[in-house]
């Protein structure tokens, strides 16, 4: 596991991805693979597909370098955007649903999106987002978990969990402000 | 929907669950709301930290070379047409100069609306103006189109009235045909009061009570009309106008202005 300290020249890795060095590919593959990897197994439930998932995000990652912005999100965040929307789009063929739904032009935006506040979150602030999700009362974690990892719309989530749309929209909201105040109360000084 | 509402969206909205109507609403209001603007990127925030909790594991090692292979293909096919990054410097210029047009672009779009909402009211309002003179031109058809059909008739009679001493140079004609109607045309009329009519009579003998003929259609300019269908009155002797209350009395009770024999 690459420590965040070396993480921190991921923007010029990057660069020098852009600029066709293979080799900064390499670099860039055994510090974010594992986490592309895992995120497309929780996606997609399936080991072979999300290895498929983890070529096409490295390739997509090789020809859009140029494009990559440091200033718009951490490096691992691009990564992690492009590889939700790749396993979605697959999540969805699976299920029969056209692949470009209106989750994934909002995912590109995500990405493209200046401003946002897209840093990585640090190691430790992972693990207690972590359990911050598993403190969340069921209802909101399940709504959120729905929309996140398999991309089912506000509707979806409502008919699959047999509840209004406006409870719906409340639990993702109230869970996610939750999420976000617990991150903040506990950034370390 | 109040601001309120759209705020509970953006919860869905920024895990990109909002789709349809819904969604495209939303992101008009985000347009022009700071706030839900903030809590979006907020929470989208908080989502982009839900991709690193997933159980982590590692991918097989082969996976890496397979990576690495395509790379190096890419890298061999790129290397002659390659021209360095897939969007130039001045393109992602031109990009965010684009952003930035479409939200003044909105803005220049509010302003038209506004514009536009003022022009259709006034259309509205000349609409509702034509509508009234069609209204009157019709009208004035009709009685035009009902006089020809009156003075074409072979029983039609015609009756000339005398201004009497409310309105002594006031004089007007009547053509009746008891089978098709009655035309009655006035002028120098004085101008009716607000609240009253002229109204035409039917004079029948001494003893018998006027009938009304109806209520005389008057211009400021002193010319009144009046077109009736069939009217058979027995023993009618002469017409008479008086001025009466608006929309007209069953029995005379005003000053007699013209009376004429027949």
């Amino acid at each position: 596991v690459p420590a965040d300290a070396a993480r921190g020249d991921d923007p010029a890795v990057i660069a020098r991805l852009a600029a066709g060095e293979t080799a900064a590919m390499g670099e860039i593959y055994d510090r974010h693979a594992r986490a592309v990897y895992s995120l497309a197994c929780r996606i997609l439930s399936d080991r072979l597909e999300a290895e498929d998932v983890v070529q096409d995000v490295f390739a997509q990652a090789w020809r859009q370098a140029g494009r990559y912005d440091p200033a718009r999100g951490a490096v691992s965040t691009w990564l992690l955007v492009m590889t939700r929307a790749r396993a979605i789009d697959r999540l969805r063929a699976r299920r029969g649903r056209p692949p470009a739904g209106p989750d994934l032009s909002e995912l590109d935006r995500a990405v493209e999106a200046p401003g946002q506040e897209a840093g990585a979150i640090a190691a430790e602030q992972v693990g207690r987002l972590r359990l911050a999700m598993q403190a969340l009362p069921d209802g909101q974690r399940t709504a959120i978990e729905l929309a996140y990892y398999e991309g089912l719309s506000q509707s979806e989530i409502a008919t699959r969990l047999a509840e209004p749309l406006g409870t719906i929209k409340t639990r993702i909201r109230t869970g996610l402000l939750r999420l976000r105040a617990l991150l903040t109360r506990q950034e370390p000084a | 929907m109040s601001h309120d509402d759209l705020r509970e969206l953006s919860g869905v909205y920024a895990l990109g669950a909002l789709e349809g109507q819904d969604r495209v609403r939303f992101e008009s209001h985000l347009a022009s709301c700071a706030e839900c603007a903030a809590e979006v990127r907020a929470l989208r925030a908080v989502g982009h930290g839900l991709a690193p909790i997933v159980e982590q594991q590692d991918p097989p090692p082969a996976l890496r070379d397979r990576v690495m292979a395509r790379a190096g293909a890419s890298a061999a096919e790129d290397a002659v047409p390659r021209r360095g990054p897939a969007m130039p410097r001045w393109l992602a210029a031109a990009a965010a100069l684009a952003a930035v047009s479409i939200g003044l672009y909105a803005a220049t779009l509010r302003v038209r609306i506004q514009t536009l909402e003022i022009e259709l009211s006034d259309l509205r309002t000349r609409a509702v103006a034509l509508e009234r003179d069609l209204e009157r031109v019709r009208r004035e058809a009709d009685t035009a189109r009902g006089a020809a059909f009156v003075l074409a008739a072979h029983d039609v009679l015609r009756i000339d009235l005398a201004g009497q001493p409310p309105a002594p140079s006031a004089t007007g004609r009547v053509f009746w045909s008891p089978s098709r109607g009655l035309v009655f045309s006035a002028a120098d009329l004085p101008a009716v009061p607000p609240g009253r009519v002229y109204q035409l009579w039917v004079l029948r003998g001494p003893t018998d009570p006027p009938v009304s003929a109806g209520l005389v259609h008057s211009e400021p300019s002193g010319t009144g009309i009046l077109s009736t269908g069939p009217l058979t009155i027995p023993g009618a002797t002469g017409l008479a106008v008086s001025l009466e209350p608006e929309g007209g009395v069953p029995a005379p009770t005003g000053d007699i202005y013209l009376v004429g024999r027949i």
